[in-house]
């Protein structure tokens, strides 16, 4: 048969975020892919030069709509490291509920869209409206849904009384109540199993070699997760297992998502118990001391890195970030061979596309 | 002569169906948008919709032949509209003669070739992708669901939609001696329908919106309506081949019956929409050809033992 | 799946009607700007700390000078209020209704004593 191209983006219904992927395709069979990225580049480690440390708090928040939480964690808690403070222990857990929540969020969010590329708008929807739960938490909690603007350098912006934590604590227990239904009923569905299990696997060794990060990593039984091996502070304490799944296809990268989303869940509540009294917030100076350093966190995706070099003003000298999405963008064109053109939104919705993140 | 204009036009014809076929689309959608805890769209919204469609401008890409495009719904939706001329409506039959099953059949297998050569003229690689699919599906459930359909015929006797309903008013709904094969009718309408779980011709996240992706305007506006008197056409021939009524009470009995048995098929249609994940078209085939066709001759061959 | 599907088939719809019906919003959520003029004294910290450009100060000496507002610019991070030491500005939690017209929304927060009309 003749070879054909089909493109994938940058506007097609299968995208939320411009991305453009040529796929060459023989009747239903793809053949390969190549890959372009780059259109929605904003300059943003530019622009942090240009703002001052507050400034750049609102403007790292802005990289991401999903996981905007967890950049300017990582991003507040690089600051600390060069100013040399340490936040008060229960601005820190509060970080961390934050951040799980957004964890769970994520997850909620990609499980919906897995859904409805294979069809399963019911799904999709049901997903969607478990994760409006946990969007009303934040934003009562913070008071965004999606820019939570929580974090601050030196603290977070908002502190929880007893009457907030009754309620998260009763929202998690209603979500969790709904959720372990519908996390079930994916993990039994017989359509679902035949869409994913043995789709576009991804060994260990090419993990490693392509540097992927992340629930696509530990759904190929490579363990990497920040929270554990390069702990930021309350995760230190924090007891909680690293979900993985040896099989590395599509059905893998599901389930490892599955479980994470119901880890954090208890995460959560651990969070709350563990919780200590005292003030979120520490008085820091505006000009940061030169120095440079590195902080790693795990974000809902994979390791998000942060570099921050200062030069003793009140605009940082070089600001690095590295996203998780990056580094599995190189993961499409490899798990485009041997597969249908059916199976083209599940490789590309199994890698949890952030292109937002990734072009920054 | 006018009584004949009459059932052309308005009813069981072109006002009754198109009228059906808009109430199909509307509760298709409200149940739908139920099971996904939504409210779903206004009683007018099908209407509203198809009224939108034809104000739009009609675009063609270059390269695309005008003629063909614009006579492919019209041609399908014509074979539809005839189709349910000939299938019995709440026990009402104008027109019915011996065989109108197959005619039935033939005229309903129209548009899916109509659908197949809109995606092959249209230039897109998407449009090309969806023709052929869809007629990759047709071969897998065509045959099931002519299997499925033979059987109330052989039970009765006769190749007449009428007829079938008559001996059904005798003997039963043919449902009860035969659920495997309204089963396989279920599968079967929803691959000629082209619904989920088997889109696979439109598939949205994979072929855009397959064959009619380059349509536009007035031309897609006739294919929404050819698809969705298409629907309305399979589930009044599957409720009569399997369902049936007594006849002879009253008209206004057998429309409420009928109408409970309609909402009834909508249900399952739109309900298996929502369960199951859409098929790969590889899936799809060996589900047609490994199970489906085994099991239709299967139940072919236990109506034929009942039968003698 | 079956069981999903009865369950949202019973239960009442999540749709908000959002122009035509309420939404609630929480307590804390951070909506249209609110500011009380007697406790501003012009210091220009909020603008200084403003991510997005959305606040100007245009001072002619230290007792006459204008505040601006322009919404459209607005990122509603909250960061004006945390760094005001008077509380002058603030977030409420009233829903920023939509426009087609941004250059229209520009408010002068503040004027000096003397009232000074330089920006239209």
């Amino acid at each position: 048969m003749t070879k054909n191209i089909i493109p994938i983006g940058p506007q097609h219904p299968l995208l939320k975020e411009p991305i453009s992927v040529n796929i060459e395709v023989s009747g239903e069979d793809v053949l390969g892919g190549s890959l372009r990225i780059g259109y929605v580049h904003r300059g943003i480690e530019r622009l942090a030069q240009e703002r001052t440390y507050v400034q750049n708090v609102h403007l790292i928040e802005r990289i991401c709509g999903i996981c905007s939480h967890v950049h300017t964690t990582t991003f507040c808690y690089a600051v600390e490291d060069l100013l040399g403070v340490e936040i008060p222990p229960r601005a820190q857990y509060i970080r961390a509920l934050m951040c799980e929540l957004e964890r769970i969020h994520s997850h909620l969010l990609w499980i919906g869209i897995l859904a409805k590329h294979i069809g399963l708008d019911m799904v999709f929807m049901h997903s969607w409206h478990n994760r409006e739960i946990v969007l009303d938490i934040m934003e009562a909690l913070s008071g965004g849904r999606v820019s939570h603007a929580a974090n601050l350098i030196g603290g977070v912006r908002f502190d929880m009384d007893a009457e907030h934590e009754s309620m998260v604590r009763r929202k998690l227990q209603k979500l969790g109540d709904q959720l372990f239904g519908v996390l079930d009923a994916i993990r039994t569905d017989p359509t679902i199993r035949a869409r994913t299990i043995g789709v576009a696997p991804i060994t260990a060794d090419q993990i490693r070699e392509y540097s992927v990060v992340g629930p696509v990593a530990r759904a190929s039984g490579v363990a990497v997760d920040m929270r554990r091996d390069s702990p930021l502070p309350p995760y230190d304490k924090l007891d909680f297992n690293v979900i993985t799944y040896p099989e590395g296809d599509a059905w893998a990268r599901t389930m490892v998502r599955v479980d994470e989303t119901r880890e954090s869940l208890k995460l959560c509540e651990s969070i709350l118990d563990q919780m200590p009294e005292g003030p979120v917030t520490t008085r820091v100076r505006r000009k940061v001391p030169a120095g440079e350093t590195v902080i790693r966190a795990e974000a809902p995706r994979g390791e998000v890195f942060y570099y921050l070099r200062s030069d003793g003003s009140e605009f940082p000298a070089r600001l690095k970030i590295r996203t998780p999405t990056l580094a599995a963008l190189s993961l499409i064109p490899v798990q485009l061979s041997e597969i249908r053109v059916a199976d083209i939104p599940v490789v590309l919705a199994g890698i949890d596309l952030c292109i937002a993140c990734a072009d920054r | 002569m006018f009584e004949g204009l009459f059932y052309l036009f308005v009813f069981p014809g072109l006002a009754f169906q198109v009228f059906c076929g808009l109430a199909f689309e509307w509760v298709d959608r409200k149940l739908l948008a139920r099971f996904q805890r939504r409210v779903g769209p206004q009683w007018y919204q099908p209407l509203a919709d198809l009224i939108k469609l034809f104000s739009k401008e009609d675009l063609l890409p270059t390269g695309a032949s005008g003629w063909v495009a614009t006579i492919l719904p019209l041609i399908s939706l014509a074979a539809v509209l005839t189709a349910g001329l000939y299938i019995p409506v709440a026990g009402f039959t104008p027109f019915s003669f011996e065989g109108d099953l197959i005619v039935i059949v033939f005229l309903m297998g129209i548009p899916t070739l109509a659908y197949y050569l809109a995606g092959m003229t249209s230039v897109g690689i998407y449009s090309i992708l969806g023709g052929a699919r869809s007629l990759l599906q047709y071969f897998s459930y065509e045959v099931p669901l002519l299997l499925a359909f033979s059987g109330p015929a052989i039970l009765s006797g006769s190749w007449s939609v009428a007829e079938i309903l008559k001996s059904q008013a005798e003997l039963g709904p043919f449902i009860l001696f035969q659920p495997v094969g309204f089963c396989l009718a279920i599968a079967g309408l929803i691959g000629k329908l082209k619904r989920d779980p088997l889109d696979i011709p439109k598939a949205k996240s994979e072929v855009v919106a397959g064959s009619l992706t380059e349509f536009s305007g007035g031309k897609l506006a006739f294919w929404h309506l050819t698809m969705d008197i298409q629907a309305i056409v399979g589930i009044f021939l599957l409720i009569n081949l399997f369902f049936g009524m007594p006849l002879g009470i009253s008209p206004w009995i057998n429309t409420l019956i009928f109408s409970g048995e309609v909402l009834l098929v909508i249900f399952i249609l739109s309900a298996s929409s929502s369960i199951f994940a859409r098929l790969r078209i590889d899936q799809l085939a060996s589900l047609g050809w490994r199970i489906l066709v085994p099991v239709g001759i299967i139940q072919l061959l236990f109506v034929i033992l009942m039968g003698v | 799946m079956l069981r999903a599907l009865i369950d949202a088939l019973f239960s009442k719809a999540d749709t908000v009607q959002y122009p035509y019906g309420p939404v609630s919003l929480p307590e804390g959520f951070r909506g249209a700007i609110e500011f009380i003029p007697e406790r501003c004294t012009g210091c220009g910290l909020c603008v200084r700390d403003c991510p997005a450009n959305g606040l100007e100060l245009i001072r002619e000496s230290r007792e006459d000078f204008q505040l601006w507002y322009y919404p459209a610019r607005c990122a509603y991070c909250g960061q004006c209020q945390l760094t005001c030491p008077r509380g002058a500005i603030s977030h409420t939690n009233d829903m920023v209704l939509p426009t087609t017209d941004p250059e229209g929304l520009a408010v002068l927060l503040k004027t000096g004593h003397k009232n000074s009309n330089k920006k239209q």
